[in-house]
């Protein structure tokens, strides 16, 4: 018999590392002919680091995204930033990149200020010009380079940021992040009686990234985190006996594959923080954490059997329904 | 305060017209939405096109001219001291030009992001704690020379006593995986008075959750190309900190970081299993060594039982709830077995600590995490660092307390959540950027639109 059941999993997910100091630092290097390097120590691992920082500069000087490099992870040229984990990048390298960026922002404006005959505080950046917001006069961003550079002037910037914590305390009282993500997920499964195969139909999944820098880039950690965590509740698991691990290859680890995945229907929460880069907080991980918990919860509501053990395996499923409980 | 709701336009999905996002969150002055260019827009991927042509780079398609290659000989045995490991008859395999063991490694022999607990090759008369701990390393012209020279090399141990339950490894009596105590770390987070509140709750629940030993599985395994060049030690190298292990190189070949250039290549996941330093060490000392370029790649079970792994738990939850389904207590008590080294373990069950309570208000809780050695493979960071753990927990807690109560499981949620204005478990009073509120009710009208909550 196949029996269907919705659950609900809720999270929140401190973002940086936990009441420790985790700086990261960025240089800018605003280029003559208005193109832009970015250097940083974040690993760009496959999420979108680079992207997203190329986003953050380019907004913060008003170029287009496609004039951005950044050049990441070489320790012999960019500045540290950390490890790529706690969900922090985005947060915490995004504002060393942003502040890099206004630093040479700075020299642009001032230099700017002079051509135009404005004073800087009376300038805006952005499609390629430097605009003047009480008259409308504005100047290309590649003249004001060129001023510049006649003057021996050069354009750099360097950044960083490190997220305002405290170090927990002996009661563990104190505040051990900066910011928080948050989602709730809401999953739809059937239930094999006969074979005890769970299968995940349908996933909600509302995420507060705070500012969505690429909306797409956030949908995508939301389809792959569910992935992991339908893998997570209901097959992966590493067999270990007496030390050693028994299922080393994808043949014994059972891992899920396209055919498995649901149709997930992502929704994009903005809670803006106001210490983020334009607002921005994280997703990386927050996409994965709260599928398990509702994977579980929709199992529970299936069958009238809770399950406080994962994985949710076909054999746990069978012995369940078959079972004095049933 | 500013809720702005983006929802991704599906196909053959009918939105109800009068319930606009916009008119629900209407937009404060704080953030511009209007003059954005680049963000909030879904630029493609600078990486996107040199990875699905591709073009891209991996460091196992990597070649130097002149190049060598390194593998690692591993234990077999999960708990010994090492007597001795013989290599001359490896070092005479054809091909075969180095076989290293810890006396070759000039700086201090050991890593850890935490601790330095983990040996890079255990030395003679040191201690085996695990299956897979690294032995010696063989470098040769070719994979099936080294191949052939794992097979020669000699390894004598003494077995020691092993173990491989995190409860059992608690006791007085359990064999020490590290000094006195298999203890690593205690996080305690004690605020209120829960045992009070447990006492004159309505309804209390309590329950034991264990969560399994799980792998990263990444499509790229561990892997790295190492050459001196203009003198400077260069590591193309899979990984999540380049800055981390330029500081683990330079500290185990003793010399400064500044002779270290660690390059990050284009790397095929990580999910937490890419912090710690897998081949960089290894692939340092080798070049170190020899003046030639070395490559290092895991083949895939390798991978699996050298990388960390995410932690299993044992957690035992206790909540409680006045009659509206408030929370006004829980008590939580975790236990995470870290395996052989430390490695991300001590953040790991912090941070499942400091989110043990959901993102919930509760007024009282007392709770206890600890990250135990054991014989087992080591577990370290995965993508959520124990609160997809403890997630499951306190969500199947949720689930349970509205159960007794009657209350819907969305209800009992909206009642609790976190706010601006809250003080969570660890006494921070949150600012603004909390909309947990926001993600209940978006995903349950989303369910509800789609006929998932029909009964």
């Amino acid at each position: 018999m196949k029996k269907r059941g919705v659950g609900v999993g809720c999270m929140w997910y401190g973002i940086g590392n936990t009441g420790a100091p985790n700086p990261a630092g960025a240089f800018l290097d605003f280029l003559e002919d208005g193109t832009v390097l970015v250097l940083t120590g974040c690993a760009d691992i496959g999420q979108g680091s680079s992207t997203v920082l190329a986003q953050i500069a380019a907004e913060e000087l008003g170029v287009p995204v496609e004039d951005v490099l950044v050049a990441a992870g070489d320790t012999g040229v960019s500045p540290d930033a950390g490890a790529t984990s706690a969900s922090r990048q985005t947060y915490i390298s995004g504002n060393a990149v942003r502040l890099a960026a206004r630093q040479a922002k700075q020299v642009l404006l001032a230099e700017a200020a002079q051509m135009l005959g404005a004073p800087a505080e009376d300038l805006e950046t952005g499609e390629g010009r430097i605009r003047q917001k009480s008259t409308g006069k504005s100047v290309s961003i590649k003249e004001v380079l060129a001023g510049c550079r006649a003057r021996g002037k050069l354009t750099l910037g360097s950044g960083w940021f490190n997220p305002l914590t405290t170090v927990l305390d002996g009661a563990g009282q104190g505040v051990p992040y900066a910011t928080y993500s948050f989602a709730t997920q809401v999953a739809e499964v059937e239930v094999d009686t006969e074979t005890g195969k769970v299968r995940v139909l349908r996933i909600v999944a509302a995420h507060d990234v705070g500012r969505a820098v690429n909306p797409q880039a956030v949908e995508g950690q939301i389809e792959g985190g569910c992935a992991m965590g339908i893998g997570y509740a209901l097959t992966e698991e590493v067999q270990v006996a007496s030390g050693e691990i028994k299922n080393t290859n994808f043949s014994a680890y059972i891992l899920p594959m396209s055919l498995d995945m649901p149709e997930i229907y992502s929704i994009i929460v903005e809670e803006p923080e106001p210490t983020g880069p334009f607002g921005a907080k994280g997703v990386g991980e927050p996409a994965l954490i709260p599928t398990a918990a509702a994977v579980a919860n929709a199992v529970a509501d299936a069958l009238g059997v809770r399950f406080y053990e994962l994985p949710i395996t076909l054999e746990k499923v069978v012995q369940a329904v078959s079972g004095p409980e049933k | 305060m500013t809720v702005k709701i983006r929802e991704k336009e599906l196909p053959n999905v009918d939105f109800p017209g009068e319930e606009s996002p916009e008119r629900e969150s209407p937009e404060s002055g704080t953030f511009e939405r209007a003059g954005f260019q680049a963000i909030g827009k879904s630029f493609p991927r600078v990486d996107g096109a040199a990875k699905v042509t591709g073009r891209a780079q991996f460091a196992a398609d990597l070649h130097l001219p002149g190049m060598l290659f390194a593998r690692v000989l591993r234990s077999r045995v999960p708990h010994a001291v090492l007597r001795s490991v013989e290599t001359a008859e490896a070092l005479a395999v054809p091909g075969v030009v180095a076989v290293y063991t810890a006396a070759d490694i000039p700086g201090q022999n050991s890593v850890g992001i935490i601790v330095k607990d983990e040996p890079v090759l255990v030395g003679r008369g040191e201690r085996i704690r695990r299956v897979g701990d690294p032995l010696a390393l063989v470098v040769g012209e070719s994979e099936e020379a080294l191949e052939t020279a794992l097979l020669k090399i000699k390894v004598d141990y003494e077995p020691l006593p092993a173990v491989f339950s995190a409860l059992e490894a608690m006791a007085d009596y359990a064999p020490k995986v590290h000094g006195n105590s298999n203890i690593q770390s205690v996080t305690r987070i004690i605020r209120g008075d829960a045992d009070s509140a447990l006492a004159a709750a309505r309804v209390v629940i309590s329950r034991r959750y264990t969560t399994q030993m799980a792998e990263h599985a990444y499509l790229e395994t561990e892997a790295g190309v190492a050459a001196i060049e203009n003198g400077l030690l260069t590591i193309r190298v899979s990984t999540q900190n380049p800055h981390y292990d330029r500081r683990e190189v330079a500290r185990v070949l003793g010399t400064g970081q500044h002779r270290v250039r660690i390059v990050q290549a284009v790397t095929g996941g990580g999910f937490g299993g890419k912090l710690d330093v897998s081949v960089q060490c290894l692939l340092g000392l080798a070049a170190w060594k020899t003046g030639r370029p070395v490559k290092m790649v895991y083949p895939r079970e390798e991978s699996v039982i050298a990388s960390p792994k995410r932690h299993p738990f044992i957690i035992d939850y206790t909540s409680a709830a006045d009659g509206e389904g408030r929370l006004t207590a829980v008590k939580v008590r975790i236990i995470g077995d870290t395996g052989a080294y430390a490695s991300y373990g001590p953040a790991t069950l912090k941070r499942a600590a400091v989110h043990a309570a959901g993102p919930y208000e509760v007024p009282n809780v007392f709770i206890e995490a600890f990250c135990v050695y054991t014989n087992n493979p080591t577990a370290g960071a995965m993508r959520g660092f124990g609160v997809p753990q403890i997630a499951f927990a306190h969500e199947s807690q949720m689930d349970l307390l509205a159960q007794a109560l009657g209350l819907d499981p969305f209800e009992i949620r909206l009642r609790n959540c976190l706010k601006a204005g809250s003080v969570t478990a660890t006494g921070q009073r949150l600012q603004a950027g909390v909309g947990i509120a926001e993600t209940i009710r978006r995903a349950r009208e989303k369910a509800r639109e789609l006929g998932m909550l029909e009964r």
